[in-house]
């Protein structure tokens, strides 16, 4: 792919953009903005909507109880552990980047970053920085942190995202470079992930089992955990961002059932809790008590296939699945009207590659789904589905799915199972056709890759590959331009629907609930993270 | 006596180690790999592979079952391989918890039920007895987690005199752990007592009936006193069996009553082991549940013993 150009659909714009030319232009923008311009507008952008709450003075002071739908499982700062975990960490831990109540990419413990180059990423620390236990924040630290992810001893969840990373070296004036040995656009968004913390190298090296304790410069400090219990967090108050957090102190209390933690909030022995079930959304936006920040954009459930079983090898077949859904009737089914149907492509509004021209694709048409199944000598289709029983927002969509499917003669055979079983399942190619659910990973269409590359897990369990999409995939990977990359993710998303490695069910509405004296929370519609550094309690 | 605890103690050792065995090779052989569940959704299988390595789990599974039992019999249960933490400390902290509400539950079912199950045998097809046997069949119908959560409705939701969801330990607050002991507490104690109390109804009926019972009767001994010196001995036999039966399963299967109410105890703990495929905290767990169970039974055979001599000199 490399130096090749792109055939352009002659209902689009006819001029051809070279990469080299795209990334040329980006790096002496990222290279000007080190020098002062607004770094992030050197950066892919997004504008997605973040829910804000209630603006007022901030009052510091307080406990903020809050509801966690999990008891973390361990706190390894660099391996994924669930998004409620995940959002803990990031109250004790930094990233070097993060968004912003406008759900802007922007620094955090990174004073400025961009490209200096095609393949070199720059990011200034900010000077002044401690860790809670009181020894200064080095950029020696950063580099050691981002190389633990690198390491494969590690498992880090991000470590996939660094495999083009050939060096990270300190620089001066305290910088860190990051060394690509191909471009990739995405990569600024890989940094503010809740796991991609920046840790201290000598409390690691110090043989702390960091899976049992933390320490950071994040806004509050570890103070202690009881197992199954609760986690305390204590202000930290030496915080690099001064005046934050308001808060005094957090103490997580970890509610696994969904009823159990939704009545804790109604029945004040919490303050906050986090996925609040789509069956308590309704009474909980009715109680005046209580406020409700959620989005509808990123969480998603689809139905796969495996690409080298019969009949769905067929996409013929394939299409009569996509086709043999009214997904909007999934949608009240499933989540009781809590979520939105997916007709066209995946990538939400606001985000490069959105595909408004795409919307309808598969709008129901049961009578063409049969035509084609008769056209393939399998109507009426029996055939095994997959899901799993351990999340709702998995299984209710799968039989949601099931019952429309039968409306188009595609009569599947649900089988539910545990999720570690479901997992190893699917990774397996056990069934022909399964449902499952997730949420977008980050905020660039570059999340398609994992999904969609032939050398991403999840092609791999499909066992799908498409050379047009690699492509595609690659490109806007590599490709810094934003309008050249908007074009390159339409094409993905239609190329996505004209072959269908997958088909789109419906997006859940996710979100927090929280007592009406919590404020300054703002809701971000983005990659599970949750922030309470900006939160203060009203009398 | 002391040959009959010997007795039973010695074969306590040979089934624990059966369980053991058992509860190994079955672990490993559901679906599901704990590097997964530890990597999360989108772990490739080289991540997946560096921390299978790093667990240990590519070791021969025979050198895994030799090193977890040479540990376990020296009293060192491992370290969960998800949180890292000592799982012997896990336990320990929990199962207090859990003692602590099966003690509670079955002494409130036995204050309750055996002399209400003594008074449907007496008063056998009369009011009471219907009442009685009404009440029980409702006691066994409702599943825990209607009554747990129709409780936690009412008390902790509507009323919010007894909050329930936030634990906190009797050292911090005595008041409030005995206040979070009641929904719970309750909860359990509702089917147990309706087990027992059908128990010992129909035991009661069987003993009333007896030769000796109505010689009793028919010396003038007062009824008060038939049933209290003559029948209750002999009919408690079968209701101390299914009082063991029932401590034994609340032991691990309190999972319910523990989701509603929060209660940190061992079944949740259990629980999370399993749907994390976390080898050492489920073996853990179920060798310390088993040991628990077999010691019950062996209460429950001593109590026997005590109870009916007959059983004792056989």
């Amino acid at each position: 792919m490399s130096g090749t150009q792109r055939n352009r659909p002659a209902n689009r714009r006819n001029t051809t953009i070279s990469r080299r030319t795209a990334l040329s232009s980006a790096a002496a923008a990222g290279a000007v903005g080190l020098s002062g311009i607004s770094a992030a507008s050197a950066m892919p952008r997004i504008s997605f909507p973040a829910t804000r709450l209630q603006d007022g003075e901030p009052k510091p002071g307080g406990t903020l109880r809050y509801g966690l739908s999990t008891d973390p499982s361990n706190f390894e700062p660099h391996v994924s552990t669930g998004g409620a975990s995940g959002n803990l960490k990031l109250m004790v831990y930094s990233t070097l980047l993060c968004y912003n109540a406008d759900n802007q990419l922007v620094g955090d413990l990174a004073e400025e970053f961009g490209w200096v180059d095609d393949t070199t990423f720059q990011l200034k620390i900010r000077e002044g920085v401690i860790f809670h236990d009181g020894s200064d924040l080095t950029v020696d630290d950063v580099v050691f942190s981002l190389k633990r992810i690198q390491n494969p001893e590690t498992a880090a969840t991000n470590a996939p995202y660094f495999d083009n990373v050939t060096d990270i070296v300190a620089g001066d004036g305290n910088t860190v470079n990051l060394t690509f040995s191909v471009p990739f656009a995405a990569f600024p968004f890989i940094l503010a992930d809740n796991e991609s913390l920046i840790v201290s190298q000598s409390w690691i090296e110090s043989g702390v089992d960091p899976k049992t304790t933390m320490m950071g410069s994040g806004p509050f400090t570890f103070v202690e955990r009881l197992p199954g219990i609760s986690i305390t967090l204590n202000k930290n108050p030496n915080y690099f961002h001064s005046g934050l957090p308001y808060l005094d102190s957090i103490v997580y209390q970890p509610m696994a059932d969904d009823p159990t933690r939704v009545t804790a909030l109604r029945g004040s022995s919490v303050d906050f809790i986090d996925y609040v079930p789509y069956t308590q959304m309704d009474i909980i936006e009715e109680d005046p008590n209580l406020t409700f920040a959620s989005d509808s954009e990123t969480g998603f459930g689809w139905l796969g296939f495996v690409h080298d079983w019969d009949p769905v090898s067929d996409v013929n077949i394939r299409k009569a699945f996509a086709l043999g859904m009214d997904r909007e009737k999934m949608v009240q089914t499933a989540f009781a009207g809590h979520g939105s149907p997916i007709t066209g492509g995946l990538i939400p509004e606001g985000m490069i590659g959105h595909s408004p021209d795409l919307e309808g694709t598969y709008a129901p048409d049961y009578e063409q789904a049969k035509s084609l199944l008769t056209d393939a000598g399998m109507n009426p289709l029996e055939i095994d589905m997959l899901s799993t029983s351990t999340y709702s927002v998995i299984s209710r969509p799968a039989e949601a799915a099931q019952a429309e499917l039968e409306q188009a003669n595609i009569n599947t055979n649900l089988q539910l199972q545990e999720w570690l079983t479901f997992r190893q399942s699917v990774a397996d190619a056990a069934f022909p056709v399964h449902v499952w659910g997730t949420a977008i990973s980050y905020g660039d269409p570059d999340f398609l890759w994992q999904m969609l590359h032939s050398k991403g897990t999840y092609a791999a369990w499909f066992h799908f590959a498409d050379e047009k999409l690699d492509a595609l995939l690659d490109e806007g990977r590599v490709s810094t331009d934003e309008a050249l990359r908007n074009e390159i993710y339409h094409d993905v998303e239609a190329r996505t629907l004209e072959i269908l490695p997958w088909s789109y069910l419906i997006r859940r509405t996710q979100g927090e609930a929280m007592a009406a004296k919590v404020k300054g929370y703002t809701h971000l519609p983005s990659w599970n993270q949750i922030t309470l550094r900006e939160v203060w309690l009203e009398d | 006596m002391s040959v009959f605890v010997a007795r039973r103690l010695a074969t306590l050792v040979i089934q624990v180690f059966l369980v053991a065995t058992i509860i190994f090779l079955m672990m490993r052989l559901v679906p599901g790999d704990p590097a997964r569940a530890i990597l999360g959704e989108t772990a490739s299988d080289d991540q997946v592979a560096t921390m299978q390595d790093k667990l240990g789990l590519n070791e021969p599974m025979l050198e895994q079952y030799t090193s977890w039992l040479g540990n376990a019999a020296q009293g060192d249960l491992g370290k969960s391989i998800i949180s890292g933490r000592s799982v012997s400390g896990d336990i320990e902290a929990r199962i207090w918890r859990t003692l602590e509400l099966i003690a509670i539950s079955i002494v409130l079912s036995v204050l309750v039920a055996v002399p209400l199950g003594t008074i449907a045998a007496v008063r056998a097809n009369r009011f009471a007895d219907y009442f009685l046997s009404t009440l029980a069949m409702v006691g066994l119908s409702l599943p825990g987690f209607v009554v747990g959560t129709l409780l936690l409705v009412v008390f902790a939701l509507h009323f919010q005199i007894l909050p329930q969801t936030v634990f906190v330990s009797w050292a911090d607050d005595p008041v409030g752990h005995m206040k979070l002991l009641i929904l719970p507490s309750l909860t359990l104690t509702l089917s147990n007592a309706a087990v027992i109390l059908r128990m010992m109804r129909s035991s009661m009926l069987e003993v009333v009936r007896q030769d000796y019972v109505r010689t009793a009767r028919a010396k003038g001994v007062a009824e008060r006193q038939v049933i209290r010196d003559h029948a209750l001995r002999n009919a408690i036999n079968p209701v101390v069996s299914i009082i063991g039966l029932e401590a034994s399963t609340l032991l691990g299967g309190m999972v319910i009553v523990e989701q509603i109410f929060n209660w940190p105890g061992l079944s949740s703990l259990l629980i999370s082991g399993v749907l994390s495929r976390d080898y050492p905290v489920v073996q853990g767990v179920v060798l310390v549940i088993a040991v628990l169970t077999i010691l019950i039974n062996v209460i429950v055979d001593i109590t026997y013993g005590v109870l009916d001599p007959r059983i004792r000199m056989s």
